[in-house]
């Protein structure tokens, strides 16, 4: 009996600890995204987005929009990216199999018009192409693919074989876009295009902002709890977090919302895994993986500003689909890439960025939840006292509160987004309330995302179901009639499996925890 | 253990207070500091615009005139409409900030200690396009930090002073890694008088150098260095300049590099020396070569077989001729390539396309 009890004495002050090694990691990466923020606002009145802006020479871009069932919103998509600022991009949608009109609604608003086309087999997919049209009034501008349901990744390995640019801009269909978002996320390619291999560019909560024709004018917290909380944990975790590993140089997760890579790379790493759930942040650790195999000198760097905006989920049932998914994709590359963790041979990746994935994001809810249990078991068994229980909760959570009101400062101190005094006010309550019931909720849906993990299953394409945004108005004209009808798509595979990626390689190569979900 | 814990919440408490204290402040000072400024900047802004709408002696003398604590104000928004302006609303402006002495402060501040204040002023002077800073701009093309340098390459081709093209290109010679394409966009920016240097250039022993000049020379438009360019496709040991060189004489469109493109469809040449070849020789849109280029549609490689497709497309009669024929052939590869052509090209030009070729007859 005196064993156990000593067991769960030590179990308790373990847990202390390890709160508070996870809290400090995190006051660690705002310190490292304070000196980044700092080094971006000293820098940006030199920054030649202009000059990019007019370059025959800056790198055009292909950008990925995979599609499914995303018929509400895909016009007003696809207009806005098309009126991003950048010299030369051309859009790819790549509809997997939609069971609505997804398709029709491009071809009325875009004169589609149905041309064969030979599709690439650079990286693998699975879904047959059943047809491609591209724009009558644009056809190098605007590309549609209509293929058979493959999923997320399978879509994007398309939209990869179909690109023309030597990089390559993945965004998902709901999210919104800052006018100069692709110029920011483009510019390390352009200061150092031999040694940039991926950027990834930050995603704020739209919930709450005014959004029209596809921009966000008016930028506020969210009318509800749920996601007020998430615009705390997204500023803590996905904007200061990743900018923090930036400058460590240990950026491993790059959004699906709003991600720019090398296409060669891509292609070289054979695209994206179909297999994994969290394909986006699978790549970029496959990335790392080849390239310090390789001995190359590369960076993955996150950009701050501007931004792309994406829905928030805003039900319970919405938030806990989407985290399990988050952490089950997170099990999914651990698993996969476990060679990589603690091995001096893939450097800061290896030694410093997956074994904090693993202890800190990966493991963390499975010993939040065992603290739940335990700390009371050894209140309840006399190993503990009333007072240590009480201020090893407050310290535990009083040291995660004081990291979000870091993050909130932080925030206020470099881009102050929120204008509104209410807004801030919000924020501070928000770090209050997160404590109480939402992080114990959210480690209750990672421990799930590890069991399905574990359990392995079916991939979905993990959407939840859009509120849409406050002000939200397509700036869709009247449809047009469609274009006449052409021959049906072809999709012929190379006698030759064959990618000529040097002129990929010439064009850009030729100078000389907490709950913070990590993957989304 | 208690104690310890009992301080640690009192010392988060604190520091959690703080932090909201800390917040509040930042934002109220930030809101009217930005509010002073926007009352301090009302005048001077009205000034500005009405001189940038329409610039004249007397707005130009106010503007020079106006004392250091106004213009502070105004200085970003003047430097922002210098690069939306253009001719002499341009001129008037730039000379403005001449009269103030800002050019002159600029040369010296490139003189820095800080990385950050050399490379502003180094923008400064290229926005400005003020010709005198050309030899300060170019003793930044060897600063320490690399930053600096880009901020100087791209300068020196907003001043457009063609003696930089030698100091541009030596850029590209060393072991620092610096972005040969804002290099090539500033070689451009000098105008037909940096060709001689571009074409001394082609010499280089650093590949990059090469590549550089030949890239600029094609989106320069000048034709002179055309068959200096012709005899790099054969001749460079560097495949990259090799296919620059390729793509080069399709923008330049002279006849001259119409027999070495055509030599480079040789299944012996690299494949992105094909590819960019046929795609050269579809932008200099030679009827001859479209045999070569009907060959190339076989190719197993996509890249290839694509950009001859395409380039056939850009040939008009004969080019579409030979894509209607491939697409009636018996390798569906090459017929695929073939059909994918055509539809583009009856997407561009209904009409034409709509005439039935020699070969549907």
């Amino acid at each position: 009996m005196e064993t156990l009890l000593s067991l769960l004495r030590a179990a308790d002050y373990a847990f202390l600890l390890y709160f508070a090694a996870i809290n400090t990691s995190y006051l660690v990466l705002l310190v490292l995204a304070a000196q980044e923020f700092g080094r971006h606002a000293r820098r940006a009145p030199f920054a030649g987005a202009d000059d990019m802006l007019r370059s025959p020479l800056t790198f055009p871009i292909s950008i990925i929009v995979p599609a499914y069932n995303e018929g509400p919103g895909i016009v007003a998509a696809v207009q806005a990216i098309a009126a991003l600022e950048y010299p030369t991009f051309e859009i790819i949608v790549v509809d997997d199999g939609s069971t609505d009109d997804t398709v029709d609604r491009l071809r009325d608003q875009f004169q589609l018009v149905a041309t064969p086309r030979v599709v690439p087999s650079a990286v693998a997919y699975t879904g047959q192409v059943r047809a491609t049209y591209v724009s009558a009034t644009n056809p190098d501008g605007l590309l549609v693919v209509s293929k058979a349901n493959g999923g997320k990744a399978d879509a994007l390995n398309v939209g990869i074989n179909m690109a023309r640019f030597p990089l390559l801009c993945m965004v998902d269909a709901d999210s919104v876009m800052d006018p100069r978002a692709l110029l920011a996320v483009a510019k390390p390619f352009v200061d150092d295009p031999v040694r940039v291999a991926a950027t990834g560019g930050v995603v704020r909560i739209a919930n709450g902002c005014r959004v029209v024709a596809g921009r966000v004018v008016e930028v506020g917290m969210p009318r509800q709890w749920l996601p007020r909380i998430q615009v705390i944990e997204y500023l803590r975790a996905f904007l200061m977090g990743r900018a923090g590993w930036s400058r460590l140089g240990g950026l491993v997760v790059i959004s699906g919302a709003f991600g720019l890579f090398r296409r060669d790379l891509v292609v070289l790493a054979g695209g994206m895994a179909s297999d994994c759930i969290g394909e986006d942040a699978e790549l970029v650790v496959r990335l790392h993986r080849r390239l310090s195999a390789t001995g190359g000198d590369y960076r993955v760097v996150f950009v701050s500003e501007p931004v792309s905006w994406s829905e928030a989920p805003s039900t319970l049932a919405a938030l806990g689909k989407q985290r399990r998914r988050w952490h089950r994709g997170l099990a999914e590359i651990l698993v996969r890439h476990r060679r990589m963790i603690g091995n001096p041979r893939y450097g800061r990746i290896g030694l410093l960025a997956l074994p904090w994935y693993l202890q800190f994001e990966l493991l963390a809810p499975v010993v939040e939840l065992l603290a739940v249990v335990l700390v009371p078991a050894g209140l309840y068994a006399g190993a503990v006292n009333v007072d240590f229980a009480w201020r090893f909760l407050l310290v535990a959570y009083g040291y995660a509160f004081v990291i979000s009101l870091a993050a909130l400062l932080l925030e206020e101190l470099s881009f102050h987004r929120y204008p509104r005094w209410r807004d801030l006010g919000l924020g501070f309550v928000a770090a209050v309330i997160e404590n109480l019931g939402y992080r114990q909720l959210m480690a209750w849906w990672q421990l799930r995302g590890i069991w399905d993990a574990v359990r392995g299953g079916r991939h979905d394409w993990g959407r939840h179901q859009r509120q849409g945004f406050h002000g939200d108005q397509s700036t869709a004209g009247p449809p047009v009639a469609v274009g006449q009808p052409a021959p049906r798509g072809v999709s012929a595979a190379a006698p030759k499996e064959t990618e000529n990626r040097l002129h990929q390689i010439d064009t850009l190569g030729s100078s000389s925890r907490s709950t913070d979900g990590g993957i989304g | 253990m208690n104690d310890a814990l009992i301080i640690t919440v009192i010392v988060l408490a604190g520091v959690a207070v703080a932090i909201i204290v800390a917040t509040t402040l930042i934002r109220f000072l930030r809101l009217r500091r930005e509010r002073r400024q926007a009352r301090l900047a009302a005048g001077p802004r009205r000034e500005l615009l009405a001189f940038a709408a329409e610039p004249d002696a007397s707005g130009a003398d106010r503007l020079a005139a106006m004392p250091q604590r106004q213009w502070q104000h105004i200085e970003p928004a003047a430097l922002a409409l210098l690069g939306k302006l253009r001719g002499d609303g341009y001129q008037a402006l730039a000379q403005v900030f001449d009269r103030r002495g800002i050019a002159e402060e600029a040369i010296r501040q490139t003189r820095s200690r800080s990385p950050v204040v050399r490379a502003r002023h180094a923008e400064l002077l290229g926005a400005l396009r003020h010709g005198p800073a050309a030899p300060d701009l170019a003793r930044l093309l060897r600063d320490r930090d690399v930053e600096v340098v880009v901020v100087a390459i791209r300068a020196l081709g907003h001043v457009g002073d063609p003696r930089a093209a030698p100091a541009l290109l030596d850029t590209l010679a060393g072991d620092r890694s610096v972005p040969a394409h804002l290099v090539a966009q500033s070689l451009t920016q000098l105008g037909p008088d940096a060709v001689p240097a571009l074409m001394d250039a082609l010499a280089a022993p650093a590949a990059t150098e090469r590549l550089t000049a030949v890239q600029a020379m094609g989106m320069l438009g000048d034709p002179r260095p055309s068959r200096a360019v012709a005899g790099v496709i054969a001749a460079d040991p560097d495949l990259a300049v090799r296919v620059a060189a390729a793509r080069t004489l399709g923008e330049l469109g002279a006849r001259v590099g119409l027999e070495p493109l055509v030599a480079a469809l040789a299944p012996r040449s690299p494949p992105d020396l094909r590819a960019a070849a046929a795609t050269a020789l579809g932008a200099l849109g030679a009827p001859t070569a479209a045999p070569a280029l009907g060959a190339l549609l076989n190719d197993p490689i996509y890249q290839v077989a694509h950009a001859a497709a395409r380039a056939l497309r850009r040939l008009g009669g004969p080019g579409l001729n030979e894509l209607t024929g491939a697409a009636a052939g018996p390798s569906e590869w090459t017929a695929a390539h073939a059909r994918e052509a055509l539809a583009m090209a009856a997407l561009a030009n209904p009409a034409r396309t709509a005439r039935p070729s020699p070969l549907e007859v």
